[in-house]
């Protein structure tokens, strides 16, 4: 059974419709990468799919919970909140808490889901633990402004990591970053793939989509115009403006 | 003389504290619930409240005192500050209170509003709710930014209660200037500068420090 089952979705700002009926499946373990150029609409479905914006239409199913469907229900603050749990979120801007350390970054929000003190200690074992996987023992007690982006992005991982979501979304984890400091985002990020982390990858790195994912979506223009293997997509593209899109993209 | 004059001018001072700390206890939450309707999505809300911030930063606080004073006596008919001093000084409370907590809810929505939208939707996307995320998130970085705003507003009120001698109400200057008559020397008048001048450094000092502290995130 598909983790998530996307069903047209799809979303106006003002007048102009962003998202024009986008549907899409995916399997546990996968790695999705939606690329495409700007205004393509690729961040403003992954916003969707964590409830940062509220779809116009369509359905979003995980697990075979339908946790959205637009034409029937009107989602309370409550539910929004209970539906995210299955997403986790990493931001372009990183969006750290500039008055926790990375640590308490990490470990704030299941903190505050906790029920006991029992629970507090193993959430704050698991949070030094996913920090150490981050590459950042030695950064624990840092504040985000000690940190250079890339460990930022790296404690933001944690951080999303720290909910066990069923999917791990990524807008643009890398876009904010300087050159020299993608390479150990992707790293990471890598390294969940081989994990089996589910994970869907907006993303304008075209080479590192190749080499991590299961599948890629190209969307042009609010619709998904080509979605297939990275050797389809990328390397055997058959639709013209996929053509056009990583043409631009090579030179 | 001039122990004894100290001593009288400190009583008066402590009228000016009373005043002052008073207005800082009420205002400083009351500031907060305005700013939350003054940021509210509804109209209805909305509207009202920022008139009342313009008209009561859009007039002076001296006018503002003799309003409320004297106009429930003479457009109400009521007198409903009572006689006497701590009649005189409810309602300088009351004017001060309601001036200073106007002028606090534009800092604070200002500091409310320049987080950036990034932080809220780390918090949504945590599952934080409403409650956590104002309180566990936004509030230390919004009173970070307000220190520097407070501070002027609190030092400016310090030598704002010298205002409510309008109303007859007793503080340092009113103790000052009553020498020039009982013993026709001006000099404490001019003396009584040197308290609000100690007092506003101290408050100086504390503000320096809360600054410090808040100095480990950016």
């Amino acid at each position: 059974m598909a983790i998530l089952e996307v069903h047209e979705i799809r979303k106006k700002f003002d007048k102009e419709e962003i998202l024009k009926g986008i549907s899409f499946n995916m399997e546990r373990g996968q790695t999705l990468s939606i690329i495409g150029s700007s205004g393509s609409g690729k961040t403003t479905l992954l916003r969707c799919l964590n409830f940062l914006e509220v779809p116009d239409a369509g359905s979003i199913t995980v697990n075979g919970d339908v946790l959205f469907f637009a034409n029937y229900s009107k989602l309370k603050e409550e539910e929004i909140r209970k539906n995210r749990h299955h997403f986790g979120m990493v931001f372009q801007q990183f969006n750290l808490f500039p008055q926790y350390t990375a640590l308490e970054n990490v470990i704030l929000a299941p903190k505050l889901a906790a029920k006991s003190k029992d629970e507090i200690e193993e959430i704050t074992e698991n949070g030094k633990e996913l920090l150490r996987k981050m590459g950042l023992e030695d950064r624990m007690d840092n504040y985000p402004h000690q940190l250079s982006g890339g460990q930022q992005q790296r404690v933001a991982i944690a951080r999303a990591l720290a909910l066990k979501p069923d999917i791990l979304c990524f807008d643009e984890p890398t876009s904010a970053l300087d050159p020299e400091l993608t390479g150990e985002v992707l790293k990471v990020i890598k390294e969940l793939a081989k994990q089996k982390t589910t994970m869907i990858i907006v993303t304008h790195e075209i080479g590192f989509a190749r080499d991590v994912s299961d599948e890629i979506i190209f969307m042009d223009g609010g619709v998904i115009a080509e979605q297939g293997t990275p050797e389809q997509v990328i390397d055997n593209p058959s639709n013209e403006r996929t053509k056009q899109f990583l043409a631009n993209y090579l030179k | 003389m001039f122990a004894n004059v100290t001593l009288s001018l400190l009583e008066g001072f402590l009228g000016t504290l009373k005043l002052f700390s008073l207005t800082l206890l009420f205002s400083l939450p009351l500031g907060l619930i305005i700013s939350f309707g003054s940021m509210n999505k509804n109209l209805v809300v909305r509207l009202p409240i920022r008139f009342i911030i313009w008209v009561v930063r859009g007039t002076p606080l001296m006018l503002q005192l003799l309003i409320i004073f004297y106009g429930p006596g003479i457009f109400l008919g009521v007198n409903l500050w009572g006689a006497g001093d701590s009649g005189r000084f409810t309602a300088a409370l009351v004017a001060f209170v309601i001036n200073y907590a106007c002028y606090f809810s534009e800092i604070y929505r200002g500091g409310i509003q320049s987080i950036p939208k990034g932080q809220y939707e780390a918090a949504a996307v945590l599952g934080l709710n409403k409650g956590q995320t104002f309180f566990r998130i936004v509030l230390l970085q919004v009173i970070k930014k307000i220190v520097p705003p407070i501070s002027n507003e609190v030092i400016t009120l310090v030598k704002d209660t010298s205002l409510a001698r309008v109303i007859a109400f007793y503080e340092i200057i009113w103790e000052g200037e009553r020498f020039i008559k009982s013993a026709g020397i001006i000099w404490p008048l001019f003396y009584t500068g040197a308290f609000y001048l100690i007092f506003s450094g101290l408050l100086t000092l504390l503000f320096g420090y809360i600054e410090k502290k808040l100095e480990y995130f950016r």
